[in-house]
């Protein structure tokens, strides 16, 4: 297509059409020049634009012939069957085709910028050291390694660069408004990048940014949203006069309902609304729902927040420095508080208010409650609660991003190498201090916490079936994947495993699960200069994702055989059965201890309020209408036939073993 | 061992996890409804029965039992 400049008779009628320029010689179009499709627009330095022949879908069902109306341009590049109109000051654009901008008051580009990318953000410790530079495809890997690997200070600086080098391509004096954006009923928009297909509509201001999105999975910026320094990725939704300050919105998140952020990032699938985050860093599926629950100075994963949660990072002191851990899949109940700097291990519950500094890492799946103004700690409560088997698996279900490009690594599995490692350690905790303690003692010590010595045996035995179930789960599989009539030393081979990894420890890099040694491999490359790019580091990060699998079930291997005492590559059929059957009668167990759990959900008591003016039988139809039944409810059915398959599956491997 | 011992010792269990007066506990006692047990205590009940009598319940059977008399059938039971 050729540009060229306007013609005399064509400046004419654009003139008729209450158009005017500074200098119509500065102002090029490309053929077909339509003069209608321009109409009362002020062009001011140097304007080109792509043909404007075609029409635009601006909304449902609302299509408009494109072309420019009632606008302020300057310095702008306009690609082909855009849609402008009614915006006051249109300045120093490039704008791809297809665009419709529209009842824009400002829109801006002032200077050199980067588009948010390089923004320091201060997550976990508000008091600054943990430094994250955001850039348009940060992954909660690197973000994880960038906030807490701050005692390798050659890594830190090396990957720094890395992240500097590609930001230094971002750098503009241009605003970028990408094909198939939708800009619409905006107050003030300066320096930002708007990349393919995102849509932002009513925003009141942003500045220094940049929307990601793809025809796939567009970003989605709503009415009243004021963000500063940002950058938002594929999939997210941010909304509904949502203040962020210095913040990070991965792919597939919810912010919206008047939540404020400052100094935070928000990895894939999390949702804050209401509330506030300051200081956090909120990996993966971490989810805010309410008013009055403030996090900050955090780190959090798989993670809910119960109304009212709050913790303290300042302690009035040296300023507000300290910072907190919650492991994966944790949650706090309504108003709970902790006192900063606490850890929780993987999916606990904390109730209640903690006013000591505590460090329950060693122990998952506990419950940490308030007794007496002390903090309680029952490990392996929450292993057989109907929530946690729920919330897992719930999560794959809910993954939002539909980018092609998913950047955050995300490992769902329960019982993971790294649970399971920390189960093991819990169980070596448990009986050291069961042997030390007193009859007489009611409780023990630990770490700023109190557990009830008549309960650490039975904590103790609840981790023991996870183990048994974890380790066994793996003999289990690799059998199932083998023919029928395989033989007694193909099957022995089958379960042979890599030695490389009796002294793996596990590391959960903000959801993606892998080998400290892995770790540790990726960080040489990256000191030593081997891995050079951006792109190279996530490609990297993205190989250690995908050697889990094999790698975890190795590992499993490896401390059953530990476990047992027995060369698992010269196991015989008798053990193998034994195993099998242990694993059967571990599933079993726990699924009855859910399902008895879930119970409860439809006992007596959780009946109260229920049939309100009528008598016992009304409340209990009342409930049923409302709530179902126990042997109704989906995932009870789910878990029953779940317990059934176990032992069909236990049935046929017994078979298979049987016919050695 | 004798029932009634059994008995006497669960209520003694009982009436030290739950912090309250022995002659309080009921034999046919509900440990939630009747006498407020939480779902950490009811874990402590049956560590506590364990300590007691010198036995390992299973964690899938014991969460079963929620009267008195419950335990006390189910101990005597493993007992003899």
């Amino acid at each position: 297509m050729k540009i060229r400049q306007l013609s005399r008779s064509e400046i004419d009628l654009l003139r008729i059409n209450g158009c005017s320029a500074d200098d119509w010689s500065q102002v090029a179009i490309t053929e077909p020049v339509i003069p209608e499709r321009y109409r009362n627009v002020r062009f001011s330095g140097t304007v080109t634009i792509s043909k404007q022949d075609g029409t635009i879908e601006i909304d449902k069902s609302i299509v408009r012939p494109c072309g420019i109306y009632d606008s302020f341009v300057k310095d702008c590049q306009i690609g082909e069957n855009v849609f402008i109109s009614s915006v006051k000051n249109l300045v120093n654009q490039r704008i791809g085709n297809n665009v419709v901008i529209e009842n824009v008051a400002e829109l801006v580009n002032e200077g050199e910028t980067t588009f948010g990318n390089g923004t320091e953000v201060e997550a976990l410790n508000e008091g600054g050291g943990r430094t994250i530079l955001i850039f348009d495809c940060l992954t909660s890997q690197l973000a994880y390694l960038l906030a807490n690997y701050r005692n390798d200070i050659k890594f830190i600086k090396v990957l720094e660069q890395i992240i500097r080098d590609y930001i230094r391509t971002k750098k503009s004096t241009v605003g970028i408004v990408e094909t198939g954006v939708r800009i619409r009923h905006c107050q003030i928009i300066r320096n930002v990048c708007f990349r393919q297909y995102s849509i932002t509509i009513g925003a009141a201001f942003l500045q220094e940014g940049t929307i990601q999105g793809c025809s796939a999975d567009p970003a989605i910026i709503g009415e009243g949203v004021v963000a500063k320094h940002f950058i938002i990725l594929s999939g997210s939704h941010v909304d509904d006069g949502a203040i962020l300050d210095r913040c990070f919105v991965g792919q597939g998140v919810k912010i919206g309902k008047q939540y404020s952020a400052e100094n935070s990032v928000f990895f894939a699938n999390c949702e804050a609304f209401h509330g506030e985050a300051c200081s956090v860093f909120a990996g993966p599926y971490t989810v805010t729902h309410h008013k009055s629950t403030l996090l900050i100075a955090g780190m959090f994963s798989f993670f809910n927040a119960g109304s009212g949660t709050n913790q303290s990072n300042h302690m009035y002191k040296l300023g507000p420095l300290h910072q907190g851990i919650l492991e994966r899949g944790s949650k706090t109940g309504s108003f709970s508080y902790l006192l900063w700097p606490s850890k929780i291990g993987a999916y606990s519950v904390v109730t209640g208010k903690h006013f000591s500094n505590i460090d329950a890492g060693d122990f998952p799946f506990s419950y940490i409650t308030e007794e007496n103004g002390k903090s309680l700690l029952t490990p392996a409560m929450n292993l057989f609660t109907v929530g946690t088997r729920r919330d897992t698996d719930k999560w794959p279900k809910r993954d939002r991003r539909k980018d092609p490009n998913t950047l955050d690594l995300i490992r769902f599995d329960l019982l993971s190498p790294f649970i399971v490692e920390k189960v093991l350690t819990g169980i070596d905790v448990l009986t050291k201090l069961g042997e030390s303690a007193q009859r007489t003692q009611e409780v023990i010590n630990y770490k700023g916490l109190q557990i009830k010595r008549l309960l650490i045996k039975s904590c103790a035995r609840y981790y023991e079936m996870a183990l048994k179930i974890a380790l066994s789960e793996e003999v289990v599989h690799r059998l199932e994947r083998l023919p029928a009539n395989t033989m007694l030393n193909e099957i022995q081979k089958s379960l042979t495993f890599d030695d490389k990894v009796k002294n793996e420890s596990w590391r959960d890099i903000s959801g993606m699960i892998a080998t400290n040694s892995s770790i540790q491999k990726f960080m040489d490359e990256i000191r030593a200069g081997k891995i050079s790019t951006v792109n190279s580091t996530l490609e990297h990060l993205k190989a250690i994702h995908q050697e889990y699998e094999k790698t975890a079930g190795d590992w499993f291997l490896c401390k059953l055989e530990q476990r047992l005492g027995i060369e698992i590559s010269q196991i015989l059929p008798g053990q193998l059965i034994q195993i099998i059957s242990d694993w059967k009668e571990n599933r079993l167990k726990l699924n009855n201890m859910i399902l008895k759990d879930a119970e409860k959900e439809f006992d007596f008591n959780s009946q109260i309020g229920y049939g309100l003016d009528g008598d016992t039988e009304t409340r209990q139809l009342d409930f049923e209408s409302v709530r179902g039944t126990f042997d109704n409810n989906t995932f009870v059915c789910d878990l029953k036939q779940e317990s059934e398959s176990v032992v069909v599956r236990a049935e046929k491997l017994f078979a298979k073993l049987n016919e050695l | 061992m004798e029932k009634a011992d059994v008995r006497e010792r669960v209520k003694s269990v009982v009436a030290k996890v739950l912090k309250m007066d022995i002659n309080q506990v009921a034999n046919d006692a509900n440990f939630i409804f009747d006498l407020g047990a939480d779902s950490m205590q009811s874990l402590e009940l049956v560590a506590g029965f364990e300590e007691e009598f010198g036995i390992e319940m299973d964690e899938d059977k014991a969460l079963r039992i929620q009267t008195v008399e419950d335990a006390v059938q189910f101990i005597a039971g493993y007992l003899n």
